[in-house]
């Protein structure tokens, strides 16, 4: 599986002139995800509610982990604690080998809704990350660079004409798209996202799970997807993570050993409905 | 530092350069995200935005006409009422308040008094200081109470008793605290302003979804950062918006104030044409009073739309 690096004049998504032998970066990019013992409990004017309990997970470098699970099972709350929007009372998160203290622009996230900021057009939505960055003394990527860095990925996720649009004047998907090319824009090496495509109609929901597939295909960084839907589990997971019980924890992990790269096609396929009616399984235990 | 995959497509296939872009080797649709649009379509979608600009631009316009069509109506009504009416003192027609606008713009009245332009100046003076003071009071005030709770509940109740106060109720005490001055109309000003600006101003903050701060850190900015580039940017129309409405609310206060305790401004000058009945001097300085509301409201909704672009109409 040789990289065919192609031809001079090939606009490949690293920046700066014909760059360094891609043989080299074969690897997947992200990191991996250590869990160990994770629990978290609420507490609101005298009530303790359990939402983790004893939760282990370890998500592997370039993997695409699912968490599924009923409204309540703590999928969010994990999401948020490997985020590090929240804190876990016991237990750690390793992302990388280091510990998770506060948000950081290594653990993207995405949401229910696209975020964008609605003052500014999609491509400075888009620099956002990069000029946040830099105004915090990290990265020292600069102007023409990002700029050509974010045209290729306004044009990569399908936006290429609407640079200049503001976020009201998009649709639903081209703004959950744009908040995904955002995201990829700050370079972070695990994604995680939060039923970003369930507040979408059933047919943009099916175009964002082939839009996503293939970016994935196309970047491999690790992704976490939580998500309420067995289908979309399935079809975007490498593994499922059945979320549930009480206290809220993790029931099971189910390998899915669908052949990638994946489409949105692949859900009537027999293997993908063998898969679904063991995660049902498992859901219904 | 993360190995952040600048790779190259993994199956080679050259990113979208042009449209069309090119078909994925596994023989398949092109997926949403890279390539569900001809090259057509693509370029109608560049059309497109720019014809629905234009369409706004288009509503936009016919919006302002039907508005000053409107204000022309009226002048026209007026005119005619005047007309049939023919008592100057009882209602001028529009030429009559025109000549009087033009008249005393640049002449005292009465002979010792000052010209138009100047107690019109005087009075967009005293808003303007007021309205400064009062709104960066109110803002910082905001501010604090949406930061820290228990501001909030200490200066709460303050707000609730002091906002539906009508701030003329004031002027006599803040003439025997401030002397006979400008103070005193600037203070008036100010305690108008204040209260309905940290309401609006916590109002707005509070809205700030905690998920948009949170996408602004995990894109990587830092603490101060978000809150000033995300949150306080975030709240600006809503503040912008509470400042046309206490822009409104500083007018009715000051001519008010002028009208019984001043010699100067607009609101003294009302009242001494209405002594001397020059009827059509009344109306001028009425005129005048809505003409300079009007600008500056004008000019706080052009902020209001570099604020919030999709006001944009």
């Amino acid at each position: 599986m040789a990289a065919r690096a192609e031809a001079g004049g090939a606009a490949d998504l690293r920046v700066g002139g014909p760059a360094g032998p891609p043989e080299e970066i074969r690897a997947p990019g992200g990191t991996d995800v250590v869990i160990d013992s994770v629990g978290k409990t609420f507490r609101r004017g005298g009530r303790r509610t359990v939402a983790l309990a004893e939760v282990n997970l370890q998500v592997a470098a370039g993997e695409l982990v699912c968490l599924l699970g009923p409204s309540g099972c703590g999928k969010s709350t994990l999401l948020r604690i490997v985020a590090g929007a929240l804190a876990a009372d016991t237990g750690t998160v390793l992302v990388g080998g280091q510990p998770v203290s506060g948000p950081s622009a290594d653990r993207g996230m995405l949401f229910q809704t696209p975020m964008l900021f609605p003052w500014l057009t999609t491509r400075k939505n888009v620099l956002f990350g990069p000029r946040a960055q830099r105004s915090a003394g990290l990265h020292e990527r600069d102007d023409p660079e990002l700029d050509a860095e974010a045209d290729a990925i306004l044009r990569t996720v399908g936006l290429a004409g609407f640079g200049d649009a503001f976020p009201h004047e998009l649709s639903g998907g081209m703004q959950h798209r744009a908040a995904f090319a955002r995201a990829l824009m700050a370079r972070p090496s695990l994604l995680l996202m939060d039923e970003p495509f369930g507040a979408l109609d059933a047919i943009t929901r099916v175009r964002m799970h082939d839009f996503l597939l293939s970016m994935w295909e196309r970047y491999r960084i690790t992704v976490i997807f939580v998500t309420h839907d067995i289908e979309e589990a399935v079809l975007l997971g490498d593994r499922v993570a059945v979320m549930g019980g009480r206290p809220p924890g993790v029931v099971e992990v189910i390998d899915i050993p669908l052949v990638r790269p994946r489409h949105a096609l692949d859900a009537d396929t027999a293997a993908f409905l063998t898969a679904k009616r063991t995660i049902r399984a498992s859901l219904t235990a | 530092m993360s190995v952040w995959p600048t790779l190259p497509p993994r199956d080679g296939v050259l990113v979208d350069d042009s449209p069309p872009p090119p078909a994925d080797p596994v023989a398949r649709e092109p997926a949403p995200g890279e390539g569900d649009q001809t090259a057509v379509e693509q370029s109608e979608d560049r059309a497109d935005l720019a014809a629905y600009r234009r369409a706004r631009r288009r509503a936009r316009t016919r919006r302002l006409a039907t508005g000053a069509a409107g204000l022309v109506g009226l002048a026209v009504a007026w005119q005619i009422a005047a007309t049939l009416i023919r008592d100057p003192v009882f209602l001028p027609s529009v030429s009559q308040t025109g000549q009087a606008f033009a008249h005393y713009l640049n002449r005292p009245y009465p002979a010792l008094g000052k010209p138009l332009w100047y107690d019109a100046l005087i009075s967009l003076r005293r808003i303007l200081v007021g309205f400064a003071i009062g709104t960066g009071v109110g803002v910082a005030l905001g501010a604090a109470m949406s930061a820290t709770r228990v501001v909030r509940h200490l200066i709460d109740p303050v707000i609730e008793v002091l906002r539906p106060l009508p701030p003329l109720a004031f002027i006599p005490l803040f003439i025997i605290w401030f002397g006979i001055g400008e103070t005193p109309k600037e203070v008036l000003i100010v305690i108008g302003v204040a209260p309905i600006m940290a309401v609006t101003t916590v109002a707005a903050l509070d809205e700030v979804p905690e998920d948009l701060r949170l996408c602004a850190r995990t894109l990587g900015a830092a603490g101060l950062y978000t809150m000033l580039h995300v949150q306080i940017r975030s709240a600006l129309p809503g503040i912008l918006t509470g400042m046309r409405i206490s822009m409104a609310g500083a007018w009715t206060s000051i001519v008010a104030a002028e009208l019984i305790a001043a010699t100067s401004g607009l609101g003294s000058l009302i009242m001494q044409a209405g002594d001397y009945l020059n009827t059509a001097l009344v109306f001028a300085g009425i005129i005048t009073i809505a003409i300079l509301g009007l600008a500056l409201d004008a000019g706080l909704r052009g902020l209001l739309v570099l604020a919030d672009p999709s006001r944009r109409r």
